[in-house]
Protein backbone atom coordinates (compact mmCIF):
# COMPACT_ATOMS: atom_id res chain seq x y z
CA UNK A 1 0.00 0.00 0.00
CA UNK A 2 2.18 2.41 1.11
CA UNK A 3 5.08 1.22 -0.99
CA UNK A 4 2.45 1.33 -4.19
CA UNK A 5 2.18 5.42 -3.02
CA UNK A 6 5.73 6.09 -2.98
CA UNK A 7 6.17 4.32 -6.32
CA UNK A 8 3.16 6.68 -7.67
CA UNK A 9 4.46 9.78 -6.62
CA UNK A 10 8.00 9.47 -6.37
CA UNK A 11 8.78 6.87 -9.26
CA UNK A 12 6.32 7.31 -11.58
CA UNK A 13 8.82 7.92 -14.78
CA UNK A 14 12.50 8.23 -15.46
CA UNK A 15 12.64 11.84 -15.00
CA UNK A 16 10.51 11.95 -11.56
CA UNK A 17 13.51 8.78 -10.45
CA UNK A 18 16.26 10.05 -10.88
CA UNK A 19 14.99 13.57 -9.07
CA UNK A 20 13.94 11.62 -6.53
CA UNK A 21 16.97 9.78 -6.04
CA UNK A 22 19.39 12.78 -6.40
CA UNK A 23 17.23 14.81 -3.81
CA UNK A 24 17.27 11.40 -1.24
CA UNK A 25 21.16 11.11 -1.56
CA UNK A 26 22.07 14.76 -1.49
CA UNK A 27 19.87 14.51 2.21
CA UNK A 28 21.55 11.62 3.39
CA UNK A 29 25.02 13.23 2.60
CA UNK A 30 24.49 16.43 4.00
CA UNK A 31 22.57 14.90 7.01
CA UNK A 32 25.66 12.18 7.43
CA UNK A 33 27.95 15.04 7.49
CA UNK A 34 25.91 17.69 10.03
CA UNK A 35 25.66 14.84 12.34
CA UNK A 36 29.14 13.42 11.92
CA UNK A 37 30.34 17.12 12.79
CA UNK A 38 28.02 17.60 15.81
CA UNK A 39 28.83 14.28 17.47
CA UNK A 40 32.26 13.83 16.75
CA UNK A 41 34.11 16.84 15.21
CA UNK A 42 32.39 19.41 16.94
CA UNK A 43 33.42 20.31 20.59
CA UNK A 44 30.37 20.90 23.01
CA UNK A 45 32.29 22.00 25.91
CA UNK A 46 32.57 25.30 25.31
CA UNK A 47 28.47 25.64 25.10
CA UNK A 48 28.67 22.98 28.45
CA UNK A 49 31.04 24.96 30.60
CA UNK A 50 29.00 28.31 29.89
CA UNK A 51 25.76 27.14 29.59
CA UNK A 52 24.51 29.40 32.64
CA UNK A 53 25.99 32.35 30.87
CA UNK A 54 24.54 32.04 27.45
CA UNK A 55 20.83 31.55 29.49
CA UNK A 56 21.52 34.64 32.66
CA UNK A 57 24.57 36.44 31.99
CA UNK A 58 27.05 37.17 34.64
CA UNK A 59 24.38 37.35 36.97
CA UNK A 60 25.41 36.76 40.77
CA UNK A 61 25.75 33.15 41.26
CA UNK A 62 23.61 33.15 44.55
CA UNK A 63 20.92 34.95 43.18
CA UNK A 64 20.62 32.70 39.47
CA UNK A 65 17.26 31.24 40.82
CA UNK A 66 15.71 34.87 39.87
CA UNK A 67 16.19 34.40 35.98
CA UNK A 68 15.96 30.79 36.49
CA UNK A 69 12.52 31.12 38.07
CA UNK A 70 11.87 34.25 35.53
CA UNK A 71 12.40 32.15 32.60
CA UNK A 72 10.68 28.81 33.53
CA UNK A 73 7.41 30.90 34.21
CA UNK A 74 7.45 31.98 30.73
CA UNK A 75 8.01 28.47 29.33
CA UNK A 76 5.26 27.48 31.86
CA UNK A 77 3.02 30.45 30.63
CA UNK A 78 3.86 29.39 26.78
CA UNK A 79 2.89 26.05 27.36
CA UNK A 80 -0.20 26.92 29.45
CA UNK A 81 -1.23 29.66 26.35
CA UNK A 82 -1.13 26.58 24.12
CA UNK A 83 -2.86 23.99 26.25
CA UNK A 84 -5.57 26.89 27.06
CA UNK A 85 -8.42 25.52 25.36
CA UNK A 86 -8.81 22.49 27.44
CA UNK A 87 -9.22 24.44 30.99
CA UNK A 88 -11.80 26.83 30.82
CA UNK A 89 -10.70 29.38 33.67
CA UNK A 90 -7.10 29.73 32.08
CA UNK A 91 -7.56 32.02 29.17
CA UNK A 92 -9.48 34.68 31.49
CA UNK A 93 -6.10 35.25 33.43
CA UNK A 94 -3.61 34.22 30.48
CA UNK A 95 -3.62 38.05 29.58
CA UNK A 96 -3.33 39.61 32.59
CA UNK A 97 -0.22 37.36 33.40
CA UNK A 98 1.76 38.02 29.71
CA UNK A 99 1.01 41.47 30.36
CA UNK A 100 2.66 41.43 33.85
CA UNK A 101 5.21 39.10 33.22
CA UNK A 102 7.72 41.83 31.53
CA UNK A 103 7.48 44.27 34.77
CA UNK A 104 8.24 40.61 36.84
CA UNK A 105 10.77 40.20 34.85
CA UNK A 106 12.73 43.94 35.77
CA UNK A 107 11.75 43.19 39.24
CA UNK A 108 13.49 39.70 39.90
CA UNK A 109 16.25 40.55 37.61
CA UNK A 110 17.01 43.87 39.36
CA UNK A 111 15.66 43.65 42.72
CA UNK A 112 14.09 45.51 45.35
CA UNK A 113 11.48 44.91 47.38
CA UNK A 114 13.72 42.27 49.58
CA UNK A 115 15.30 41.22 46.79
CA UNK A 116 19.18 42.43 46.76
CA UNK A 117 19.62 44.94 43.84
CA UNK A 118 21.36 43.86 40.73
CA UNK A 119 23.26 46.11 38.29
CA UNK A 120 22.00 45.86 34.93
CA UNK A 121 25.65 45.24 33.78
CA UNK A 122 25.08 42.12 35.29
CA UNK A 123 22.22 41.10 32.62
CA UNK A 124 22.62 39.17 30.00
CA UNK A 125 22.37 35.69 28.09
CA UNK A 126 18.76 34.65 26.98
CA UNK A 127 17.29 36.47 29.91
CA UNK A 128 18.20 40.08 28.63
CA UNK A 129 16.83 38.60 25.10
CA UNK A 130 13.37 38.12 26.10
CA UNK A 131 13.71 40.95 28.84
CA UNK A 132 14.67 43.63 25.74
CA UNK A 133 11.74 41.82 23.20
CA UNK A 134 9.52 41.38 25.52
CA UNK A 135 9.33 44.71 27.08
CA UNK A 136 9.37 46.36 24.20
CA UNK A 137 6.52 44.95 22.52
CA UNK A 138 4.73 45.25 25.81
CA UNK A 139 5.24 48.81 25.33
CA UNK A 140 5.21 49.50 21.63
CA UNK A 141 1.72 48.02 20.59
CA UNK A 142 -0.14 50.43 22.92
CA UNK A 143 1.89 53.57 21.70
CA UNK A 144 1.34 51.86 17.66
CA UNK A 145 -2.16 51.60 18.81
CA UNK A 146 -2.30 55.10 19.53
CA UNK A 147 -0.21 56.13 16.65
CA UNK A 148 -2.26 54.53 14.36
CA UNK A 149 -5.63 56.14 15.53
CA UNK A 150 -4.14 59.13 15.52
CA UNK A 151 -3.21 59.19 11.97
CA UNK A 152 -6.83 58.53 11.45
CA UNK A 153 -7.90 61.56 13.50
CA UNK A 154 -10.16 64.16 12.25
CA UNK A 155 -7.58 66.86 14.60
CA UNK A 156 -4.84 67.76 11.50
CA UNK A 157 -2.43 68.57 14.25
CA UNK A 158 -2.55 65.01 15.89
CA UNK A 159 -3.08 63.35 12.24
CA UNK A 160 0.35 65.52 10.68
CA UNK A 161 2.11 64.84 14.26
CA UNK A 162 1.30 61.02 14.13
CA UNK A 163 2.52 60.79 10.20
CA UNK A 164 5.24 62.74 10.74
CA UNK A 165 6.37 60.46 13.46
CA UNK A 166 5.53 57.34 11.81
CA UNK A 167 7.27 58.26 8.68
CA UNK A 168 10.47 59.56 10.47
CA UNK A 169 10.95 56.54 12.48
CA UNK A 170 10.65 54.47 9.38
CA UNK A 171 13.11 56.07 7.24
CA UNK A 172 15.57 55.67 9.97
CA UNK A 173 17.80 52.26 10.20
CA UNK A 174 17.31 51.13 13.53
CA UNK A 175 20.70 50.88 14.51
CA UNK A 176 20.87 54.66 14.25
CA UNK A 177 18.09 54.78 16.63
CA UNK A 178 19.47 52.37 18.94
CA UNK A 179 22.97 54.41 18.97
CA UNK A 180 20.42 57.36 19.62
CA UNK A 181 19.24 55.35 22.73
CA UNK A 182 22.55 55.08 24.11
CA UNK A 183 24.60 58.04 22.93
CA UNK A 184 22.18 60.91 23.23
CA UNK A 185 19.75 60.15 25.57
CA UNK A 186 21.60 60.64 28.55
CA UNK A 187 22.70 63.99 27.33
CA UNK A 188 19.20 65.10 26.91
CA UNK A 189 18.26 64.20 30.57
CA UNK A 190 18.80 66.67 33.43
CA UNK A 191 22.10 66.07 35.49
CA UNK A 192 21.62 63.68 38.31
CA UNK A 193 18.72 61.44 36.35
CA UNK A 194 20.54 58.32 35.32
CA UNK A 195 18.58 55.89 32.46
CA UNK A 196 20.45 52.32 32.72
CA UNK A 197 21.41 50.82 29.62
CA UNK A 198 18.67 48.40 29.21
CA UNK A 199 16.12 50.77 30.08
CA UNK A 200 17.68 53.05 26.78
CA UNK A 201 17.26 50.24 24.58
CA UNK A 202 14.22 49.10 25.38
CA UNK A 203 13.13 53.09 24.75
CA UNK A 204 14.60 53.02 21.77
CA UNK A 205 13.42 49.90 20.50
CA UNK A 206 9.62 50.88 21.82
CA UNK A 207 10.31 54.36 19.77
CA UNK A 208 11.24 52.72 16.40
CA UNK A 209 8.81 49.38 16.66
CA UNK A 210 5.81 51.33 17.40
CA UNK A 211 5.92 53.47 14.40
CA UNK A 212 6.03 49.63 12.41
CA UNK A 213 3.28 48.16 14.60
CA UNK A 214 1.16 51.54 13.97
CA UNK A 215 1.35 51.02 10.31
CA UNK A 216 0.40 47.09 10.60
CA UNK A 217 -2.80 48.43 12.73
CA UNK A 218 -3.57 51.05 10.50
CA UNK A 219 -4.00 48.08 7.97
CA UNK A 220 -6.42 46.56 10.15
CA UNK A 221 -8.28 49.58 11.12
CA UNK A 222 -8.76 50.20 7.47
CA UNK A 223 -10.14 47.01 6.85
CA UNK A 224 -13.09 47.56 9.40
CA UNK A 225 -16.30 49.04 7.50
CA UNK A 226 -17.39 52.44 8.33
CA UNK A 227 -20.58 50.92 8.78
CA UNK A 228 -19.59 49.48 12.09
CA UNK A 229 -18.93 52.38 13.45
CA UNK A 230 -22.64 53.91 12.38
CA UNK A 231 -23.92 50.87 13.84
CA UNK A 232 -22.32 51.80 17.66
CA UNK A 233 -23.75 55.33 16.92
CA UNK A 234 -26.79 54.84 16.19
CA UNK A 235 -26.89 52.92 19.93
CA UNK A 236 -25.92 55.41 21.14
CA UNK A 237 -22.12 54.47 22.24
CA UNK A 238 -19.72 57.13 23.20
CA UNK A 239 -16.85 57.39 20.11
CA UNK A 240 -14.07 56.14 22.71
CA UNK A 241 -16.33 53.19 23.71
CA UNK A 242 -16.89 52.62 19.73
CA UNK A 243 -13.38 52.50 19.04
CA UNK A 244 -12.54 50.47 22.25
CA UNK A 245 -15.17 48.24 21.82
CA UNK A 246 -16.19 47.74 18.44
CA UNK A 247 -13.25 49.10 15.99
CA UNK A 248 -9.94 48.05 17.70
CA UNK A 249 -11.21 43.96 18.24
CA UNK A 250 -11.44 44.04 14.91
CA UNK A 251 -8.69 46.10 13.99
CA UNK A 252 -6.02 43.75 15.76
CA UNK A 253 -7.69 40.51 14.80
CA UNK A 254 -7.02 41.76 10.86
CA UNK A 255 -3.94 43.24 11.95
CA UNK A 256 -2.53 39.88 14.38
CA UNK A 257 -0.22 38.18 11.77
CA UNK A 258 1.66 40.98 10.57
CA UNK A 259 2.43 41.96 14.42
CA UNK A 260 3.75 38.40 15.47
CA UNK A 261 5.94 39.14 12.46
CA UNK A 262 6.88 42.74 14.19
CA UNK A 263 7.55 40.75 17.36
CA UNK A 264 9.91 38.00 15.96
CA UNK A 265 11.78 40.24 14.01
CA UNK A 266 12.00 42.77 17.42
CA UNK A 267 13.67 39.19 19.10
CA UNK A 268 16.21 38.97 16.27
CA UNK A 269 16.91 42.88 16.12
CA UNK A 270 17.75 42.38 19.61
CA UNK A 271 20.87 41.13 18.54
CA UNK A 272 21.72 44.31 16.78
CA UNK A 273 22.78 45.48 20.76
CA UNK A 274 25.68 43.08 21.03
CA UNK A 275 27.16 45.73 18.78
CA UNK A 276 26.42 48.54 21.48
CA UNK A 277 27.95 46.63 24.32
CA UNK A 278 25.09 44.99 26.04
CA UNK A 279 25.75 40.93 26.63
CA UNK A 280 22.39 39.79 25.24
CA UNK A 281 22.57 36.13 23.64
CA UNK A 282 24.53 37.54 20.64
CA UNK A 283 26.84 39.52 22.77
CA UNK A 284 27.78 36.56 25.48
CA UNK A 285 28.55 34.24 22.45
CA UNK A 286 30.81 37.26 21.26
CA UNK A 287 32.36 37.38 24.61
CA UNK A 288 32.76 33.91 25.28
CA UNK A 289 34.67 33.29 21.99
CA UNK A 290 36.98 36.25 22.89
CA UNK A 291 38.13 34.23 25.85
CA UNK A 292 41.77 32.61 25.00
CA UNK A 293 40.39 29.57 26.60
CA UNK A 294 37.55 28.96 23.79
CA UNK A 295 39.56 30.52 21.01
CA UNK A 296 38.42 28.90 17.64
CA UNK A 297 34.81 27.76 18.31
CA UNK A 298 33.13 30.04 16.63
CA UNK A 299 31.06 27.51 14.49
CA UNK A 300 30.19 25.42 18.00
CA UNK A 301 29.60 28.90 19.20
CA UNK A 302 27.03 30.21 16.63
CA UNK A 303 25.65 27.42 16.17
CA UNK A 304 24.47 26.50 19.31
CA UNK A 305 23.44 30.42 19.28
CA UNK A 306 21.19 29.61 15.74
CA UNK A 307 19.32 26.62 17.56
CA UNK A 308 18.46 28.69 20.54
CA UNK A 309 16.62 31.53 18.44
CA UNK A 310 15.65 28.64 16.52
CA UNK A 311 13.72 27.72 19.56
CA UNK A 312 12.13 30.72 21.19
CA UNK A 313 11.17 32.13 17.37
CA UNK A 314 9.39 28.93 17.04
CA UNK A 315 7.80 29.25 20.20
CA UNK A 316 6.76 32.71 19.62
CA UNK A 317 5.01 31.72 15.98
CA UNK A 318 3.18 28.68 17.23
CA UNK A 319 1.74 30.82 20.55
CA UNK A 320 0.93 33.54 17.74
CA UNK A 321 -0.75 30.64 15.11
CA UNK A 322 -2.52 29.64 18.07
CA UNK A 323 -3.90 32.83 18.83
CA UNK A 324 -4.93 33.35 15.18
CA UNK A 325 -6.65 29.74 15.30
CA UNK A 326 -8.46 30.74 18.69
CA UNK A 327 -9.95 34.43 16.95
CA UNK A 328 -10.65 31.96 13.78
CA UNK A 329 -13.03 30.13 16.22
CA UNK A 330 -14.21 32.81 17.68
CA UNK A 331 -15.89 34.29 14.99
CA UNK A 332 -16.96 30.79 13.26
CA UNK A 333 -17.96 29.32 16.86
CA UNK B 1 -50.34 64.72 21.63
CA UNK B 2 -46.75 65.66 20.33
CA UNK B 3 -45.69 64.21 16.63
CA UNK B 4 -42.63 61.73 17.82
CA UNK B 5 -40.83 63.46 14.78
CA UNK B 6 -41.80 66.53 13.30
CA UNK B 7 -39.52 68.33 10.36
CA UNK B 8 -40.35 71.25 8.83
CA UNK B 9 -38.55 72.55 5.32
CA UNK B 10 -35.68 70.14 5.86
CA UNK B 11 -32.98 70.81 3.14
CA UNK B 12 -29.84 69.28 2.54
CA UNK B 13 -27.64 69.70 -0.82
CA UNK B 14 -24.25 68.67 -1.88
CA UNK B 15 -21.55 69.77 -3.43
CA UNK B 16 -22.58 70.13 -6.83
CA UNK B 17 -26.04 71.71 -5.89
CA UNK B 18 -27.73 68.12 -5.82
CA UNK B 19 -30.74 68.34 -3.48
CA UNK B 20 -30.92 65.57 -1.67
CA UNK B 21 -33.67 66.51 0.62
CA UNK B 22 -35.68 69.57 -0.98
CA UNK B 23 -37.86 71.35 1.49
CA UNK B 24 -39.48 68.45 3.33
CA UNK B 25 -42.31 68.81 6.40
CA UNK B 26 -43.74 65.53 7.79
CA UNK B 27 -44.61 64.29 11.06
CA UNK B 28 -45.00 60.77 12.70
CA UNK B 29 -46.96 60.84 15.61
CA UNK B 30 -46.90 57.86 18.57
CA UNK B 31 -47.45 55.04 17.77
CA UNK B 32 -47.43 55.76 13.61
CA UNK B 33 -45.77 53.92 10.68
CA UNK B 34 -44.59 55.99 8.28
CA UNK B 35 -43.80 53.73 5.16
CA UNK B 36 -41.14 55.73 2.89
CA UNK B 37 -41.33 54.59 -0.52
CA UNK B 38 -39.55 55.75 -3.62
CA UNK B 39 -36.76 55.45 -6.46
CA UNK B 40 -33.25 55.00 -5.88
CA UNK B 41 -31.20 58.47 -5.19
CA UNK B 42 -34.96 60.27 -3.85
CA UNK B 43 -33.32 61.15 -0.51
CA UNK B 44 -35.38 58.04 1.61
CA UNK B 45 -32.41 57.20 3.25
CA UNK B 46 -31.14 60.40 3.86
CA UNK B 47 -34.27 61.89 5.35
CA UNK B 48 -34.73 59.13 8.27
CA UNK B 49 -30.75 59.07 8.69
CA UNK B 50 -31.51 62.92 9.57
CA UNK B 51 -33.45 61.59 12.11
CA UNK B 52 -30.78 60.23 14.52
CA UNK B 53 -28.23 62.78 13.57
CA UNK B 54 -26.36 60.10 10.89
CA UNK B 55 -26.65 62.43 8.28
CA UNK B 56 -26.66 66.66 8.66
CA UNK B 57 -28.65 69.14 7.10
CA UNK B 58 -28.46 72.71 6.21
CA UNK B 59 -32.07 74.39 6.80
CA UNK B 60 -35.44 73.65 8.70
CA UNK B 61 -35.94 72.08 11.67
CA UNK B 62 -36.49 69.08 13.35
CA UNK B 63 -37.94 67.75 16.44
CA UNK B 64 -36.97 64.62 17.39
CA UNK B 65 -38.92 63.09 20.80
CA UNK B 66 -39.23 66.63 21.76
CA UNK B 67 -35.55 67.76 21.06
CA UNK B 68 -35.09 70.08 18.91
CA UNK B 69 -31.94 69.58 16.43
CA UNK B 70 -30.80 72.62 14.35
CA UNK B 71 -28.40 72.75 11.28
CA UNK B 72 -25.24 73.47 12.70
CA UNK B 73 -23.11 70.35 13.16
CA UNK B 74 -22.07 70.53 17.19
CA UNK B 75 -24.44 69.55 18.57
CA UNK B 76 -22.85 65.64 20.00
CA UNK B 77 -25.04 65.48 23.19
CA UNK B 78 -28.40 66.35 21.68
CA UNK B 79 -27.94 63.74 19.01
CA UNK B 80 -26.59 61.08 21.73
CA UNK B 81 -29.63 61.56 23.75
CA UNK B 82 -31.97 61.29 20.92
CA UNK B 83 -29.85 58.37 19.62
CA UNK B 84 -30.51 56.45 23.03
CA UNK B 85 -34.21 56.62 22.85
CA UNK B 86 -34.04 55.90 18.99
CA UNK B 87 -33.45 52.43 17.24
CA UNK B 88 -31.98 51.79 14.12
CA UNK B 89 -31.93 48.48 11.34
CA UNK B 90 -30.01 49.08 8.38
CA UNK B 91 -29.70 47.30 4.97
CA UNK B 92 -27.04 45.40 5.90
CA UNK B 93 -27.49 44.36 9.36
CA UNK B 94 -24.40 46.04 10.54
CA UNK B 95 -23.97 43.19 13.16
CA UNK B 96 -20.61 43.31 15.40
CA UNK B 97 -18.80 39.87 13.66
CA UNK B 98 -16.48 40.21 16.59
CA UNK B 99 -19.89 39.49 19.13
CA UNK B 100 -21.82 36.71 19.80
CA UNK B 101 -25.34 37.39 19.37
CA UNK B 102 -25.86 37.98 23.00
CA UNK B 103 -22.86 40.20 23.26
CA UNK B 104 -24.40 42.35 19.90
CA UNK B 105 -27.28 43.18 21.98
CA UNK B 106 -26.07 43.59 25.79
CA UNK B 107 -23.66 45.77 24.28
CA UNK B 108 -25.62 48.85 24.65
CA UNK B 109 -27.94 48.20 27.42
CA UNK B 110 -24.34 47.46 29.36
CA UNK B 111 -22.42 50.16 28.14
CA UNK B 112 -25.02 52.85 27.71
CA UNK B 113 -27.77 52.32 30.08
CA UNK B 114 -25.24 51.21 32.65
CA UNK B 115 -27.10 47.82 33.07
CA UNK B 116 -26.31 44.87 35.02
CA UNK B 117 -24.76 41.96 32.95
CA UNK B 118 -27.32 39.52 34.23
CA UNK B 119 -30.49 41.65 33.76
CA UNK B 120 -29.48 43.20 30.38
CA UNK B 121 -28.69 39.26 29.37
CA UNK B 122 -32.07 38.03 30.46
CA UNK B 123 -33.07 40.49 28.36
CA UNK B 124 -31.87 40.45 25.43
CA UNK B 125 -33.02 36.33 25.77
CA UNK B 126 -36.46 37.46 25.78
CA UNK B 127 -36.19 39.67 22.96
CA UNK B 128 -34.16 36.96 21.08
CA UNK B 129 -37.38 34.63 21.93
CA UNK B 130 -39.76 37.27 20.60
CA UNK B 131 -37.48 36.92 17.18
CA UNK B 132 -38.01 33.37 17.30
CA UNK B 133 -33.77 32.80 17.16
CA UNK B 134 -32.84 32.26 21.41
CA UNK B 135 -31.45 29.38 20.14
CA UNK B 136 -28.69 31.33 18.48
CA UNK B 137 -27.77 33.28 21.35
CA UNK B 138 -24.27 31.99 21.91
CA UNK B 139 -23.30 32.23 17.63
CA UNK B 140 -21.76 34.31 16.16
CA UNK B 141 -23.37 36.53 13.12
CA UNK B 142 -21.37 35.10 10.45
CA UNK B 143 -23.45 31.40 11.64
CA UNK B 144 -26.83 33.00 10.78
CA UNK B 145 -28.46 33.43 7.70
CA UNK B 146 -29.36 37.04 6.36
CA UNK B 147 -32.96 36.67 7.99
CA UNK B 148 -31.84 35.47 11.31
CA UNK B 149 -29.07 38.46 11.16
CA UNK B 150 -31.57 40.86 10.75
CA UNK B 151 -34.06 40.08 13.03
CA UNK B 152 -30.93 40.28 15.44
CA UNK B 153 -30.14 43.55 14.14
CA UNK B 154 -34.10 44.31 15.37
CA UNK B 155 -33.40 43.25 18.78
CA UNK B 156 -30.61 45.57 19.51
CA UNK B 157 -32.24 48.08 18.31
CA UNK B 158 -34.97 46.78 20.98
CA UNK B 159 -32.28 46.24 23.29
CA UNK B 160 -32.49 50.01 24.30
CA UNK B 161 -35.88 50.41 24.85
CA UNK B 162 -36.63 53.09 22.13
CA UNK B 163 -39.46 55.36 21.12
CA UNK B 164 -38.80 54.95 17.99
CA UNK B 165 -37.89 52.54 15.16
CA UNK B 166 -35.99 53.35 12.19
CA UNK B 167 -35.60 51.08 9.62
CA UNK B 168 -33.01 51.72 6.62
CA UNK B 169 -34.44 49.37 3.61
CA UNK B 170 -34.19 46.14 6.33
CA UNK B 171 -35.23 43.39 3.53
CA UNK B 172 -33.26 44.74 0.54
CA UNK B 173 -30.15 42.79 1.40
CA UNK B 174 -32.06 39.16 2.26
CA UNK B 175 -32.80 36.40 0.03
CA UNK B 176 -36.32 36.56 -1.28
CA UNK B 177 -37.60 33.48 1.17
CA UNK B 178 -36.12 35.09 4.08
CA UNK B 179 -37.69 38.50 3.47
CA UNK B 180 -40.97 37.07 5.42
CA UNK B 181 -39.27 36.22 8.51
CA UNK B 182 -38.12 39.61 9.21
CA UNK B 183 -41.43 41.41 7.69
CA UNK B 184 -43.50 39.19 10.06
CA UNK B 185 -41.37 40.65 12.96
CA UNK B 186 -41.55 44.03 11.97
CA UNK B 187 -45.84 43.46 11.69
CA UNK B 188 -45.65 42.17 15.11
CA UNK B 189 -43.74 45.43 16.31
CA UNK B 190 -46.18 47.60 14.71
CA UNK B 191 -49.20 45.69 16.37
CA UNK B 192 -47.44 46.34 19.81
CA UNK B 193 -47.92 50.24 18.86
CA UNK B 194 -44.33 50.71 17.96
CA UNK B 195 -43.69 54.43 16.30
CA UNK B 196 -41.89 53.18 12.91
CA UNK B 197 -40.33 55.23 10.04
CA UNK B 198 -39.38 52.41 7.49
CA UNK B 199 -38.08 52.96 3.87
CA UNK B 200 -38.72 49.60 1.93
CA UNK B 201 -39.95 48.24 -1.29
CA UNK B 202 -42.23 46.19 0.16
CA UNK B 203 -45.66 46.72 -1.43
CA UNK B 204 -47.76 44.53 0.90
CA UNK B 205 -46.00 45.06 3.99
CA UNK B 206 -46.74 49.37 2.66
CA UNK B 207 -50.43 48.61 2.34
CA UNK B 208 -51.13 46.09 5.88
CA UNK B 209 -48.97 48.00 7.93
CA UNK B 210 -48.15 51.35 6.96
CA UNK B 211 -50.16 53.82 8.48
CA UNK B 212 -49.06 56.26 6.42
CA UNK B 213 -47.41 56.19 2.93
CA UNK B 214 -45.21 59.13 2.05
CA UNK B 215 -43.35 59.12 -1.52
CA UNK B 216 -40.31 61.29 -2.72
CA UNK B 217 -38.79 61.62 -5.90
CA UNK B 218 -35.36 63.62 -6.28
CA UNK B 219 -35.58 64.74 -2.58
CA UNK B 220 -39.53 66.02 -2.94
CA UNK B 221 -42.27 64.68 -0.96
CA UNK B 222 -44.28 63.95 -4.01
CA UNK B 223 -47.39 62.57 -2.12
CA UNK B 224 -48.17 61.84 1.52
CA UNK B 225 -51.42 59.17 1.43
CA UNK B 226 -52.90 56.56 3.64
CA UNK B 227 -51.84 52.96 1.81
CA UNK B 228 -55.54 52.85 0.71
CA UNK B 229 -55.47 55.70 -1.32
CA UNK B 230 -51.77 55.56 -2.25
CA UNK B 231 -51.66 52.35 -3.82
CA UNK B 232 -55.05 51.99 -5.26
CA UNK B 233 -55.67 56.06 -6.33
CA UNK B 234 -52.47 57.87 -5.95
CA UNK B 235 -52.89 61.64 -6.16
CA UNK B 236 -49.87 62.31 -8.68
CA UNK B 237 -48.34 61.21 -12.06
CA UNK B 238 -45.71 60.87 -10.73
CA UNK B 239 -46.53 58.45 -7.81
CA UNK B 240 -49.07 56.22 -9.98
CA UNK B 241 -45.38 55.92 -12.48
CA UNK B 242 -43.66 54.10 -9.90
CA UNK B 243 -46.33 51.93 -8.77
CA UNK B 244 -46.33 50.54 -12.38
CA UNK B 245 -42.73 49.82 -12.70
CA UNK B 246 -42.85 48.23 -9.23
CA UNK B 247 -45.53 46.30 -9.96
CA UNK B 248 -44.06 44.97 -13.27
CA UNK B 249 -41.37 43.57 -11.20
Amino acid sequence: MILKKIKQRAFSNILDSITTLIIISFIIISLTTILKWIFFSANWSVVKINLPLFFFGSFPKDQLWRPGLWMSLIAILSFATLLAPRWKWVPKFLPILWISFAPLGIFLLGGGLGLSPVESRNWGGLTLTILLTSFSAILSLPLGIVLALGRQSELPVIRKASSLYIDTMRSVPLIAVLFFGQLLIPLFLPIGLEINRVYRAIIAFTLFVSAYLAEDIRGGLQSVPKTQREAGEVLGLHPLQITCLIILPQALRVALPSLTNQAVGLLQNTSLMAILGLVELLGIGRSILANPEFIGRYIEVYVWLAALYWVVCTLMALIARHLEKQMALEKRG
Amino acid sequence: MLPIVKATNLTKSYAKGIRALDNISISVDPGEVLVVMGPSGSGKSTLIRTFNGLETFDSGQLNVLGIPLGSNHNEERKIRRIRKRVGMVFQQFNLFPHLSILENITLAPIKVQKKKRDEAEHEALVLLTQMGIESHAQKYPSQLSGGEQQRVAIARALALKPELLLFDEPTSALDPERVNEVLDAMRRLAEQGMSMVVVTHEVNFAKEVGDKVLFMDSGKVIETSTPDIFFLDAKHQRSRKFLNQIKKK
